[in-house]
């Protein structure tokens, strides 16, 4: 941590700010986790009975014994992991290309790569969704995990960091006789660890969370994921048994990526660091 | 059979030549130092010996055997680098046996290779440690001991003590001195000081401008300089190099200064080139301050004196203005602004004609 | 030969990168261009019509009105949020545990996806169920109609939006403030700067180039604003909030005149490319000075 921290103490309504504005960033949360605590019945026209007890785990019981949410767990978990995976795969290669080898375009097609970072995925989603039809692929784990995999963010960050590799450490390993992807496999990638842990947990909270391609390409509700399923469930409120279910469901899909945040903090705060100075 | 033969090397880099047609031929276990400054050329050529750089032009061969194809890990050749390079995430034993494992050397035959170069470079007990638990010294024991178990025939070091302390850096110096006793295989050295390359090297290639300037053993680059970027470039401080006139007679040379001083020279007027004019050079410490009863061979005004402690260095302008460097003892009287009376040992004396080409007396 | 074959392996790296690349965006990006200059919908090939969906587009009010709301909705949030994670990271720019917790809080919300966001702030808005309902009846007044509303619903999103997207910006500003070097502060205190000279002249210039990425970051990211719309007031009431990137979906996969809307998506490409090149551009000049 640099000395610029601790500049100069909080004045006393700078505390007050703080934890007015903590309250209001919690509150939801808490209500949403009371709220999935009571009996669907209790609530009915009434919300404000989350504040007092009784409490119950009824709710989430009744997800356990939900197919369907586990079903949507289960492909949530296949598309996240499946999408880091391969993202982490993609992007090393490409990283380690772009920023070690000497190949015919590889300034125009690095140029290419970066213009990514301009389309947004609305822009495009017609095309792919056609595309995704034709190649059969929609309602399916390749469909939902292959657009994951395009991040022009990802090439960019590999290939900065492996820039930023000593090349002498490249040139000792051909003196050592190793191969273009021994070099590739046993130098430069263990020492991208670090790198690949920030973009795998940046990748994978970015998938859990995604919305918009899910929603378009998987409209079997077995094939849903997580996010899609429990925006189902709210468009069809009335029908669902209760706000309190609602609500664990919300809580019960959240807490994978509360694990992954709170074991990966150090990632995410390094990520921050390297986007805001870069 | 010669160790190593370069012959006709070039290389250009994005238009702008390094190298122009290098020749050299290096003898088998012989402990070649290539010295320059930076931009010469030096580390481009170590480069090209060792593959990471691909020469435009020319061919290098290696005990008879062309290398200058064959990708850096089949040429027979191992390099130390400066900054070590070595691999951050492995131990030291698998830094040693990374290259072995690429050659795919059996396993038992990998591990004694290693306890060896680990017993001989007092590193056993490193063994199991990363590369960032280790001092620069150690470091560069590691990075030595990974080019020594493979064996090559050459081994290529990059400025290999320039990133240690001064302490360490004579240390390493007598250690690399006796470890290339122990080794059958050439050693080229690429380094900037020239104290370095005097100490270890059996002959020293001094590159300046592109070229090879002076191919020589240590004594013989230091007492006949071939020209006078070696003569300036080799000693430390530098030779003092003065226009003058060449007298006329035979026998020895003998040269007028332009302050109207006559300095004899033990070198023979005959192998000079034709014309009077002609650049002298003195190492300071063939120019004496004197004392009482001493007789001067000219004056000068002190400039500044440097003292080092068992002498000094008298940094001094002639009469007409041209500077030169002389020496005088530890408790050198003398002061800046003061005159003195020089006397010049004008058997030591160095001559350069106007292409800068170095002429010496027969026997030094 | 060798060198030669030697050039070409390094394309084998970042060959499957590029390949999955171009099928998947480029070339869907040039498809869509081809696609907006046709009409184009389930049953027909299509017919080339030049401009006449963009000049459609236009005269659509429908679209005219998603942009107007679009654009509100990010004024709304955009300074609302910039000013907000800039004071929270400069307050809780040091090393206590306390700002390490406050910290935690202020990040939490945005690691949760846009469904599940919608779904609390739906139990927080609706003035019969929800919480802001409870409290302003507690308080005895006449709970507000967020999501009905037509002039509080864009507010509604923009609220939602807030809460949401505050951690990233508040990280991003305290790396930057992380990066500014002790010694610039000792200065200042030399020359007798006080607090709010310290903050103009020394903190703020230290961080423009973050400043500048936080206010283009979430300038793109809410001009693409849509699972909030679709989910808490579905656009309405009578498309009082519905996002460009809304009306694209529902053109798309509502009514299938894919031409229509793919040069709804241009149109919103162009718009995203302009801030990513605003963006470049104000940062490059910024190198160019030498920062």
């Amino acid at each position: 941590m640099a000395a610029s921290i601790q500049r100069g103490r909080l004045p006393w309504w700078g505390w007050i700010g703080l934890v007015v504005g903590a309250a209001i960033m919690a509150a939801p949360l808490v209500w949403t986790l009371l709220l999935s605590l009571k009996n669907n019945a209790e609530l009915v026209g009434n919300s404000g009975a989350a504040l007092s007890g009784p409490y119950t785990l009824e709710n989430y019981v009744a997800i356990l014994g939900n197919d369907r949410t586990l079903r949507w767990l289960l492909n949530s978990v296949i598309v996240s992991l499946g999408t880091t995976v391969g993202v982490l795969v993609l992007c090393s290669l490409a990283g380690y290309g772009f920023a070690r080898l000497d190949f015919p375009f590889r300034r125009t097609l690095f140029t290419l790569v970066l213009l990514g970072l301009a389309i947004p995925s609305q822009a495009v989603i017609l095309p792919q969704h056609q595309l995704f039809a034709t190649l059969g692929l929609h309602n399916s784990y390749p469909g939902l995990i292959l657009p994951g995999l395009i991040t022009s963010f990802g090439v960019f960050f590999m290939t900065t960091y492996m820039r930023a590799i000593p090349k002498e450490l490249d040139e000792a390993a051909m003196l050592d006789g190793a191969s273009r992807f021994t070099i590739f496999w046993k130098v430069i990638l263990p020492l991208t660890v670090p790198a690949q842990s920030t973009l795998a947990v940046f990748t994978f909270l970015g998938s859990w969370n995604d919305y918009w391609w899910p929603l378009i390409s998987a409209t079997r509700s077995d094939m849903y994921t997580l996010t899609v399923g429990l925006a189902s469930s709210q468009m069809n409120y009335a029908q669902t048994s209760g706000l309190g279910f609602l609500m664990a469901q919300a809580v019960f899909a959240s807490i994978p990526i509360f694990v992954v945040y709170v074991i990966f903090q150090k990632q995410i705060v390094r990520a921050m660091a390297g986007t805001a100075v870069r | 059979m010669a160790g190593l033969e370069l012959h006709g090397v070039r290389k250009a880099f994005k238009g702008v030549q390094v190298l122009d047609g290098v020749d050299l031929t290096v003898a088998p276990r012989e402990f070649i130092a290539f010295l320059g400054p930076s931009g010469s050329g030096k580390s481009t050529l170590l480069r090209i010996i060792a593959g990471l750089e691909t020469a435009d032009d020319g061919e290098v061969i290696l005990e008879g055997r062309r290398i200058d194809t064959l990708p850096p890990g089949d040429r027979g050749v191992a390099m130390v680098f400066q900054h070590y390079a070595l691999y951050p995430h492995m131990s030291v034993r698998e830094n040693m046996a990374f290259g072995l494992k690429n050659a795919r050397v059996p396993k038992p035959e990998i591990d004694g290779l290693i306890e060896d170069a680990a017993r001989v470079l007092e590193i056993n007990e490193l063994l199991d440690r990363k590369p960032g638990q280790l001092s620069g010294g150690q470091r560069q024991r590691v990075a030595i001991g990974r080019a020594i178990v493979k064996k090559p025939k050459l081994f290529l070091l990059d400025e290999p003590l320039s990133n240690l302390d001064a302490a360490l850096r004579l240390r390493t110096r007598v250690e690399l001195a006796q470890l290339r006793q122990r080794v059958d295989a050439g050693v080229i050295m690429v380094t900037h000081d020239q104290a370095e390359a005097m100490t270890l090297a059996d002959r020293i290639v001094v590159f300046n401008d592109r070229r090879i300037q002076q191919v020589a053993p240590p004594m013989e680059i230091y007492s006949r300089p071939a020209n006078t970027f070696v003569a300036r470039f080799v000693g430390s401080p530098a030779m003092t190099i003065i226009p003058g006139k060449l007298q006329n007679g035979s026998g020895h040379a003998a040269v007028r200064l332009g302050d109207g001083a006559l300095i004899e020279t033990a070198i023979s007027r005959d192998g000079l080139p034709p014309g009077e004019r002609i650049e002298i050079g003195l190492r300071p410490e063939s120019v004496r301050v004197t004392r009482d009863g001493d007789v001067a061979t000219t004056t000068a005004k002190v400039v500044l004196v440097e003292r080092l402690g068992e002498r000094s260095l008298v940094y001094a302008q002639l009469k007409d203005g041209t500077e030169i460097t002389a020496e005088d003892s530890g408790l050198s009287t003398a002061r800046s602004g003061d005159e003195i009376g020089l006397k010049i040992d004008g058997a030591a004396a160095h001559l350069f004609g106007a292409d800068g080409t170095g002429y010496h007396r027969q026997d030094a | 030969m060798r060198a030669a074959a030697r050039r070409w392996d390094g394309l084998l790296f970042v060959a499957p990168f590029l390949l999955l690349y171009c099928t998947i965006l480029i070339y869907p990006l040039l498809k869509g261009i081809w696609l907006s200059l046709h009409r184009v919908d389930l049953f027909g090939q299509g017919t080339l019509v030049g401009f006449d969906n963009y000049a459609r587009l236009i005269g659509d009010p429908t679209f005219g009105q998603s942009l107007i709301n679009t654009f509100l909705v990010t004024l709304m949030v955009v300074p609302v949020l910039t000013v907000l994670a800039l004071a929270l990271a400069l307050a809780l720019n040091r090393a206590t545990r306390d700002a390490a917790i406050f910290r935690g809080i202020f990040f939490s919300s945005s690691v949760l996806s846009v469904t599940i966001v919608t779904l609390i702030f739906r139990f927080i808005l609706a003035p019969d169920a929800g919480l802001l309902g409870e409290i302003w009846q507690g308080l005895g007044w006449e709970p507000l109609p967020f999501l009905s509303h037509p002039d509080l619903t864009l507010p509604a999103l923009a609220i939602t939006t807030i809460w949401w997207s505050l951690g990233l910006p508040m990280m991003l500003f305290l790396a930057g403030l992380q990066q500014i070097p002790e010694d610039m502060y000792e200065a200042a205190a030399l020359d007798n700067a006080g607090k709010w000279t310290t903050f103009w002249r020394v903190t703020l210039p230290s961080i423009r180039r973050t400043l500048i990425l936080v206010v283009m970051l979430q300038t793109a990211a809410q001009l693409q604003m849509f699972g909030q719309a679709q989910l808490l007031t579905a656009g309405g009431p009578s498309g009082a909030s519905r996002t460009t990137v809304l009306f694209l979906f529902e053109v798309a996969f509502g009514r299938w005149e894919l031409g229509y809307a793919s040069a709804a998506a241009e149109i919103l490409f162009l718009i995203i490319l302009g801030v990513t090149l605003t963006q470049y551009w104000l940062t490059g000049r910024d190198r160019e000075s030498g920062r």
